[in-house]
């Protein structure tokens, strides 16, 4: 089986927060629930600073440190390595989301709208994909990626900076650039063997 | 990349369910990227960028993707009202009332037919819906029989559009990504976050520093694209234009590298100039003259010379003469390096460093074969926008930057700057020249008819505000000033005495610089109808309100307008649609419709269809019947036929997308093919400036400023500037300086609630930028409630404490800081640039109209 993951070029992102909002469309995710997040901090001192921009998401990991964490098995991981929640064995005990060294999962306490007048239709449809009382995160945009299709956030990118595909496969282009660049891991020292990987 | 299977603009039936994508166009900034909306029962789920339109390819940005939840907002405007308040204010309640169309139709209707008898030019009319201007409402203008249009503000690039008409005979400017290897934004984003199609832009732009290409930013704030270049140099805001010219001098002068060939050829660099700066021209032909040097005398410019001359002192008919180039470069010599420094901060050593770089980079004198034409090869380009021209002396900062271009010769060559479609498809219009050589515009590139060289300046009988201004494109600050001190402007033939404003999507108050002044000058109009999705600042002051469609609700036919923003990055000339995915939402109807509606109401549509046979280049099969009422459908429907043929109307782009065609060499390169020159010597400058200077003093307007009228450009600090280098002990000590953050554009995205929740989380956007170092001196830690102080206004916000800012500067970025009730959203988030601004006849460029950015600021703590 194929273990995807995903490749994102550090030098090419732009810090656009494209990811961020096409998370949100594809996913309908609810007020302050981000699967997909930009992480920014400063680097250097005046006149020699610059903002760095990391765009962070599920890690997808190989030894997922939350899937340990899960007392009812709720996450589990597919054929393929992505790491998925299973909401109806979810008891939203939050245990998950203190093992993740990475901050990316979240915990749906209550329903959350962006107008307070009332959910709009997209709302209406999209929500009932979450459900209230479990944990939530990033899934490699599962429908989308079982149809053969990249990520939503990796079809927006107008920088062309993040990759999907078999890391698995030598031939498959983030192998290939995986071997061009120098690529590392975030928190390697965590052991979880993150399958999104950055370029610098 | 992958592209769902799902085919474009096919309906899918899975059982009964509707699952439909639709091709259609952005609206979140003016670029208008093709995009693809997922419809499913009827509801939008998903837009993405359209892999049809190759200004996007299947890829969108931030405010893209977040378009759809905003066509839900439940705070957009219902019905038509009208106030039953005459009184009008911030935070007045107008005691709106909800009325029907055919009322506020009629209401509108009878104004504007009293109006039209009495003197059309009271009507006068805002937009910032740039799809609509040039199809709808300019000619609507037209046809009622008013000059008096406006567009936005401060927010928009009111002083860089006549540069780059001026001289790369278009309304935008972009660099050849394609071949670049050096490249300076100084102002800029373009590439990273901003520019004419992000997309493809930063697309390209990501693909040429991958392969080396070195990007220098100049910039007082460390933005995106600064964070993201291989250097980023800070400077103090409002001094630009004196790194540039030092630049220059280190060029022509110290390094003595330029590219005399291209300069000889293609610029009136070579052309004779008397004493007083004029060309000399030719007896017989007035054509001006260049010096031949092989044969040792004058010939028209035209002529064929063997050599001419850019240096050297000559004797025409008994007059002595320099060439251009040869008064320029002793002009430069006084903005030394040294100087320049100690004016931007930016090291001598690094303007003289980067000066070298550019020059060295761009290869002088060599060449490269594309597509069988061997063609000039300069791949160094400089790229300024709104930063630098956001000064009271706008054009004189923002010239200096194109002319590095010029000097080494990589304007509309390979790797380096042009406009962005001067030459179009098969060479179906080309630049346009002028008497003495010079480029104009095509009539496909003009916004309205710009031509610099024949625009008419008033005399003393006809001057009015639009004709005193050869350069000016839009004069919003300048109407703004003449119905503010309506006493100086009283001996002019057409004052500004508007008995009526239509505003339509541009928020004019928020845009404009400075609350009071702007309410002022809401509050002297008697009428003022407004067209927008919910009531904002400025339609808190009008009488009528219509609520106008969102962009998913709306028809645009071909959006993308060879004029804005089809972008030569994607190689191709492409055509598109932006078409409703689902019904106006309540009883919005599109303003383009209103517009016609109200034409036929108040009698003058068959004007209008005539101006539109005319204007629109509709072909003799597809004219209207002046005589009959079209809604905009049908005319789009004729503007497409007419250009493409009877089987590609407005039904093909709907189903189709987009069209494309290649871009052929000499249309993505086309300096070695037309024959035009560009302008490095601004001789129209003075010209147009002498000529208005005439008819300002003959009508007593001592005051109208003419003296940034210059032939060759100098530095003039903003009066902020020079006020902080007068009172360097003051604690009016900063300067402000507005950039852009990814996620928002002008005014109009701060209600979109996922932009909005993005921009919160965001280190910046809504805060207010300072230095560690002045921080630190004041008090003042990261978070902290400060205020910023003008002589204008003082707005309130948290401390950025960063590193990334000019020491000397205070960012603010956006449009933000809204306060309408109906935008529940945006209200009251992040900082209000513009009320710190001032709009003084001291603070406009009186070339370009462009509104001064720079503010002297005190900065202190405020209560929490």
């Amino acid at each position: 089986m194929a273990k995807l993951g995903m490749v994102i070029d550090l030098k090419r992102c732009v810090g656009c927060y494209g990811c961020v909002t096409s998370c949100k469309a594809e996913n309908g995710t609810p007020p302050r629930v981000f699967w997909s997040r930009v992480l920014e901090r400063e680097e250097g001192k005046y006149p020699s600073a610059r903002r760095l921009f990391v765009p962070v998401l599920c890690n997808h990991c190989a030894e997922p440190a939350c899937e340990t964490a899960c007392p009812t098995h709720a996450t589990y991981r597919t054929e393929d390595g992505i790491v998925r929640i299973d909401e109806n064995k979810c008891i939203g005990c939050r245990a998950c989301m203190a093992a993740c060294p990475y901050g990316a999962r979240f915990y749906l306490k209550e329903e959350r709208q962006y107008y307070t007048q009332e959910a709009t239709p997209f709302e209406k449809l999209l929500y009932k994909k979450h459900q209230i009382g479990t944990v939530q995160k990033c899934e490699f945009c599962y429908e989308r990626t079982q149809k053969g299709l990249e990520p939503a956030c990796v079809l927006t990118c107008i920088a062309h900076a993040r990759y999907f595909g078999d890391l698995d496969d030598p031939d498959s282009e983030v192998s290939r650039l995986l071997k061009q660049r120098y690529a590392f891991k975030l928190r390697p020292e965590m052991g979880t063997e993150p399958k999104v990987i950055y370029l610098s | 990349m992958v592209i769902d299977s799902k085919v474009q603009g096919k309906t899918s039936t899975v059982g009964k369910e509707e699952d439909v994508w639709i091709h259609s166009a952005c609206d979140l900034c003016n670029a208008n990227c093709g995009i693809r909306v997922h419809r499913v029962n009827g509801v939008v789920i998903k837009i993405e960028g359209d892999p049809n339109c190759p200004g996007s390819l299947g890829t969108i940005c931030a405010r893209g993707n977040a378009g759809l939840i905003a066509l839900y907002d439940p705070n957009r405007l219902k019905t038509p009202v009208k106030r039953t308040n005459p009184e009008k204010g911030i935070g007045v309640d107008p005691k709106w009332q909800p009325i029907s169309w055919d009322e506020g139709l009629n209401i509108v209707a009878g104004k504007l037919k009293e109006i039209r008898k009495d003197n059309p030019n009271g009507l006068l009319l805002c937009t910032f819906d740039t799809p609509v201007i040039a199809q709808v409402y300019l000619n609507w203008a037209a046809a009622f029989g008013t000059v008096n249009t406006m567009g936005s503000s401060y927010n928009c690039g009111s002083g860089i559009h006549p540069l780059t008409y001026l001289i790369n005979g278009t309304f935008q400017q972009e660099v050849d990504l394609d071949y670049c290897n050096y490249l300076i934004l100084t102002g800029s984003q373009y590439g990273f976050t901003a520019g004419v199609n992000i997309p493809i832009t930063a697309q390209k732009m990501a693909d040429a520093r991958m392969r080396g290409m070195k990007v220098v930013v100049i910039d007082p704030v460390c933005t995106n694209a600064a964070s993201k270049a291989d250097e980023w140099i800070p400077i103090r805001p409002g001094t630009d234009g004196m790194l540039a010219l030092a630049m220059l001098n280190v060029m022509i002068n110290e390094l003595k590298t330029y590219d005399a060939e291209y300069l000889k050829k293609y610029t009136n660099a070579p052309y004779l100039l008397n004493a007083g700066g004029d060309y000399v021209r030719d007896g017989k032909t007035n054509k001006p003259l260049v010096w031949d040097v092989k044969e040792g005398k004058a010939k028209p410019f035209d002529a064929k010379a063997n050599d001419c001359a850019l240096a050297g002192e000559y004797t025409v008919d008994g007059q002595k003469c320099k060439p251009a180039f040869d008064v320029m470069a002793e002009h430069f010599k006084q903005f030394t390096p040294e100087e320049a420094a100690r004016i931007t901060t930016v090291p001598a050593k690094t303007i003289r460093r980067i000066s070298k770089e550019f020059v060295d980079a761009a290869k002088i004198g060599s060449e490269i074969e594309i597509d069988g034409h061997k063609l000039p090869y300069r791949p160094a380009a400089v790229h300024a926008f709104k930063g630098v021209i956001a000064h009271a002396h706008a054009t004189i900062s923002g010239l200096p930057f194109i002319l590095l271009n010029l000097v080494v010769g990589s304007m509309y060559v390979p790797g380096g700057y042009r406009g962005t479609n001067l030459v179009g498809p098969s060479s179906s219009w080309t630049a346009d020249v002028e008497a003495d050589g010079m480029i104009v515009p095509p009539p496909t590139q003009s916004f309205q008819g710009e031509n610099y060289y024949t625009h008419e300046i008033g005399n003393k009988d006809t001057a009015d505000l639009k004709n005193m201004m050869a350069f000016s494109m839009t004069g919003t600050s300048v109407y703004q000033l003449c119905l503010m001190h309506p006493d100086r402007f009283k001996t002019m033939t057409k004052p500004c005495d508007p008995k009526m404003l239509i505003e339509a999507r541009s928020n004019l108050l928020m845009n404009c610089e400075n609350f009071a002044d702007t309410v002022q000058f809401l509050k002297s109009i008697p009428f003022i109808v407004c067209m927008d999705t919910e009531i904002n600042e400025t339609s808190e002051f009008a009488d009528v309100v219509f609520p106008d469609t969102y962009y998913l609700e709306r028809l645009n036919i071909f959006p993308n307008r060879m004029r804005i923003n089809i972008s030569p990055a994607s190689n191709t000339f492409y055509w598109g649609i932006q078409q409703p995915v689902v019904e106006p939402a309540f009883e919005a109807r599109d303003w383009k419709d209103v517009l016609l509606d109200l034409a036929n109401r108040a009698g003058f549509l068959e004007d209008l269809n005539e101006i539109f046979n005319i204007k629109l280049g509709l072909k003799e099969k597809y004219k209207l019947n002046t005589k009959n009422v079209y809604s905009y459908g049908e005319i789009g429907d004729r503007i497409a036929k007419s250009m493409f043929g009877e089987e590609m109307g407005l039904q093909w782009f709907k189903d189709n997308g987009y069209y494309t065609i290649k871009r052929k060499v000499e249309e993505s390169y086309p300096m070695p093919f037309i024959n035009v020159r560009i302008p490095v010597y601004f001789e129209v400058i003075k010209r147009r400036g002498e000529e208005a200077r005439k008819v300002a003093d003959s009508l007593g307007m001592k005051w109208w400023d003419t003296s940034d009228y210059l032939p060759i450009p100098v530095f003039k600090p903003c009066p902020a500037y020079a006020e902080k280098e007068q009172n360097p002990n003051s604690e009016f000590s900063f300067i402000t300086v507005n950039y852009k953050v990814p996620m928002h554009y002008h005014t109009v995205t701060t209600k979109n609630p996922w932009l909005n929740e993005v921009a919160e989380r965001h280190p910046y956007a809504y805060k207010i930028m300072i230095n560690s170092v002045p921080a630190k001196k004041l008090g003042i830690k990261d978070g902290d409630m400060i205020w910023v102080e003008s002589k204008a206004g003082k707005v309130k916000g948290r401390a950025k404490v960063t590193e990334c800012i000019h020491i000397d500067a205070v960012g603010i970025a956006g449009g933000f800081g809204s306060w309408s009730k109906h935008k529940p959203i945006g209200k009251g988030k992040g900082v209000n640039f513009n009320s710190l601004l001032s709009l003084t006849p001291a603070h406009v460029d009186w070339i370009s109209t462009a509104v001064d950015g720079c503010a002297l600021v005190k900065v202190y703590k405020a209560e929490e």
